[in-house]
């Protein structure tokens, strides 16, 4: 049982931390992780998560490793990392995370001028608010505060326990 | 051997068990979900709202839909691959745990649309088999077994009933409704307090409504929402198997013979019954009974006619809202808006029929109601500026604040009838299987015309409410987009073996012991929520199959 669990474990953290190939053109330009973009991309996007200590990289790998959430909606996910980050290639020639919070604004405004651009941040956001605004057993929502910022009271029963 | 084998546990199989139950006969229901009770539930927004806990993976069991347009050309849509989802509850209590619960009856004219109204071009339309007088005695019997509870006012549209009052009263409504009631008073209109299958008061061994805020889309924790498991499956000791996916139901020339089911394991197992119900809610029925097929009905099962699956219907309508912001209101008014956990609970019926350019024109119902508390909607729906472009940072942290927690949206919801056509109907894609390796449904769609014309009447009078009442951002959407929680029909029944599938009592034409008495017996599906009627109806026929059996 013991390696079965460390074997789920490993399998659970490797989704979010497996590798993206960021690409400039047509050569390999550096290599970053799901994980890596997507938490200063959550922050840039919705900076008032973070001021009220919602901790959204947990609920991102519940997201990863949902069996509710399909394959292809985990690899879009995973793709729009690669997206946005030869995005500022294009722009700074470094990938997102190593931009200034200016550039890494001026990454955004680029990338959602385009339809699918603009749709991959809304998708990121939707995650975001889930680990927000769902219940506190998922671990994002600390404390009710995605809800006291709103005062909303969430509904009686509570869940016991995760849906995942 | 069963007496009666019912497959399908919500509120079209739910009184069958019940009733004969009850009576002393052995009841087996065959239910393709798995068992909740009021313990188990709760209001987990992200298990019921986003990942749909209640109905199957689309990864493992879809649809086929095929949208037509005006021109007859149509559309293919692969449900898993669109996300295009017509599962409404795959649990014990079928998608009745899951209802709101606004209950109101069908009226006299509803079963003789084509005689009152007339043909319409295009629509298949029928008088039913039986009578407003001949049900109501069931939907009096709905009120009092599963619960209803409401206020009776007299207005233009009231139908008959046996019982001056509901046997429960009305739930505790939100100071708004006052607002809604004052306006309409202006307008001329009369407002109807919505009847609701949700105890008011502790009754029948249930708890009463504790006002969780969060009701439609969700298990109720209390048992008063009066769904098929709280209010009859549990009090029965009909034998449930749950898990229990039924694929085939096996005949000779005049009767059913066995149901065979996958359990989730997908282990196959078979049942023996004198008398085989199909509940398994209107779309699934007809696939039942189309994957059936054998020697002796090579087009499916009870399908002599070539009508099974034949003439689906919705309900048309749509929906609309405004929004009250505090800028427009008294301190007071602004802590009324405010209030959650209470019901709206208001209804207009008005135009159940009305007349426009000298003809007289079938109408509908219009619910009033808060819009639903689940917050993640409320909140992405704010992520956009009025352009239409995609808002982040502080400018949306902004946004979201104030609309939230300084204004409210109140909705309507119009029924008015789908009314059948060609066109809209069920079939079985042999080439595509589900988990089980069985053919899944196919879901052909196609709106009428007519229905949009009486969808907009009554659109734009809800809208006249929400004016006078002071709402701003006021809109709404009538469209052909059908409700997958709203299903009827594929299985009419009728007098003529030749155009219907079910005679008057939900029995097959065809087969001697075979029901189905989920909503696809209707020929037209009224203007209102089905559940009712279909509760009313499972109890009528389960007086029938009473008096088979003991015949």
């Amino acid at each position: 049982m013991k390696n079965r669990l460390s074997r789920r474990n490993f399998l659970k953290s490797s989704f979010l931390s497996s590798s993206v190939m960021v690409m400039s053109g047509c050569s390999l330009f550096s290599i970053t992780t799901p994980q890596e973009t997507l938490r200063v991309l959550e922050d840039d996007l919705f900076p008032k998560a973070k001021a009220l200590g919602i901790n959204t990289s947990s609920y991102l790998h519940i997201v990863f490793h949902h069996s509710r959430i399909s394959k292809a909606e985990k690899t879009y996910l995973k793709n729009g990392v690669k997206w946005l980050n030869e995005e500022a290639v294009k722009l700074h020639k470094t990938t997102y995370v190593k931009l200034l919070s200016t550039q890494r604004e001026e990454v955004l405004q680029n990338f959602a001028k385009t339809a699918w651009g603009e749709d991959y941040l809304a998708d990121v956001m939707n995650y975001l608010f889930e680990a927000m605004l769902g219940d506190p057993i998922y671990g994002g929502n600390t404390k009710e505060a995605g809800w006291k910022w709103l005062n909303f009271e969430g509904g009686q029963p509570r869940p016991k326990e995760r849906y995942v | 051997m069963y007496d009666v084998c019912i497959i399908g546990s919500g509120a079209g199989g739910a009184p069958i068990a019940y009733e004969l139950a009850n009576a002393g006969f052995k009841v087996v229901v065959l239910e393709k979900g798995a068992n909740y009770t009021e313990k188990d539930f709760n209001k987990d927004e992200l298990a019921v709202s986003r990942r749909d806990m209640f109905t199957p993976p689309l990864s493992e069991q879809k649809h086929i839909i095929n949208e037509y347009a005006p021109d007859g050309s149509f559309t293919r849509y692969d449900g898993e691959k669109s996300g295009w989802n017509f599962w409404n509850g795959s649990l014990v209590g079928g998608s009745s745990n899951l209802m709101s619960g606004y209950f109101h009856r069908l009226k006299p004219n509803d079963f003789k649309l084509k005689s009152v109204y007339g043909e319409i071009a295009g629509a298949n339309v029928l008088d039913w088999a039986i009578s407003y007088e001949e049900l109501e005695p069931f939907y009096d019997k709905v009120e009092k077994i599963v619960g209803v509870s409401g206020k009776i006012v007299a207005h233009k549209h009231q139908e008959p009933r046996s019982s001056l009052t509901f046997p429960y009263p009305e739930l505790q409504t939100n100071g708004v409704t006052k607002w809604f009631d004052n306006a309409c008073e202006v307008l001329g209109y009369e407002s109807i307090p919505t009847p609701r299958a949700v105890l008011s008061q502790d009754a029948l061994k249930r708890n009463s409504c504790y006002y969780s805020n969060f009701c439609g889309s969700y298990g109720c924790a209390s048992g008063a929402k009066g769904s098929a498991r709280a209010a009859l499956l549990q009090k029965c000791d009909a034998k449930i198997i749950t898990d229990a996916f039924v694929y085939r139901l096996e005949s000779d020339a005049k009767r059913v013979t066995k149901a065979y089911y996958y359990t989730k394991l997908g282990f196959a197992h078979s049942i023996e019954a004198k008398i085989f119900v199909v509940a398994a809610q209107a779309i699934e029925s007809s696939r039942l009974l189309l994957n059936s097929k054998n020697k002796f009905f090579p087009q499916g099962l009870a399908n002599s006619s070539g009508e099974v699956g034949k003439n689906l219907i919705f309900s048309a309508g749509g929906s609309g809202q405004g929004r009250f912001v505090f800028e427009k209101l008294t301190q007071t008014q602004q802590k009324e808006l405010m209030t959650t956990g209470l019901f709206f609970n208001r209804s207009l019926q008005d135009w159940y029929e009305y007349e426009a350019e000298g003809k007289k024109y079938k109408g509908g119902t219009i619910d009033f109601l808060f819009e639903h508390q689940n917050i993640i909607p409320r909140v992405k729906r704010e992520m956009y500026d009025e352009e239409g472009k995609l808002l982040w940072g502080e400018a949306l942290a902004t946004k979201i604040h104030k609309t939230l927690t300084t204004s409210r949206v109140l909705t309507f919801e119009v029924f008015n009838d789908w009314l059948p056509t060609n066109n809209c109907s069920v079939g079985v894609d042999e080439k595509t299987k589900d988990k089980y390796g069985v053919p899944v449904g196919v879901i052909n769609l196609n709106g009428h015309p007519h229905d949009l014309a009486v969808g907009e009447h009554l659109a734009k009078k809800a809208v006249k409410v929400l004016e006078k009442m002071g709402a701003v951002e006021i809109s709404y959407n009538i469209s052909s987009a059908p409700p997958p929680n709203l299903v009827a029909g594929g299985c009419r029944f009728g007098e003529d073996a030749k155009t219907s599938v079910l005679d008057k009592n939900c029995k097959a034409h065809d087969l001697e012991n075979l029901y189905v008495s989920d909503a696809s017996f209707m020929p037209t599906g009224g203007s209102v929520p089905y559940t009712w009627t279909i509760y009313a109806n499972s109890f009528r026929v389960a007086e029938v199959i009473k008096k088979e059996l003991r015949a």
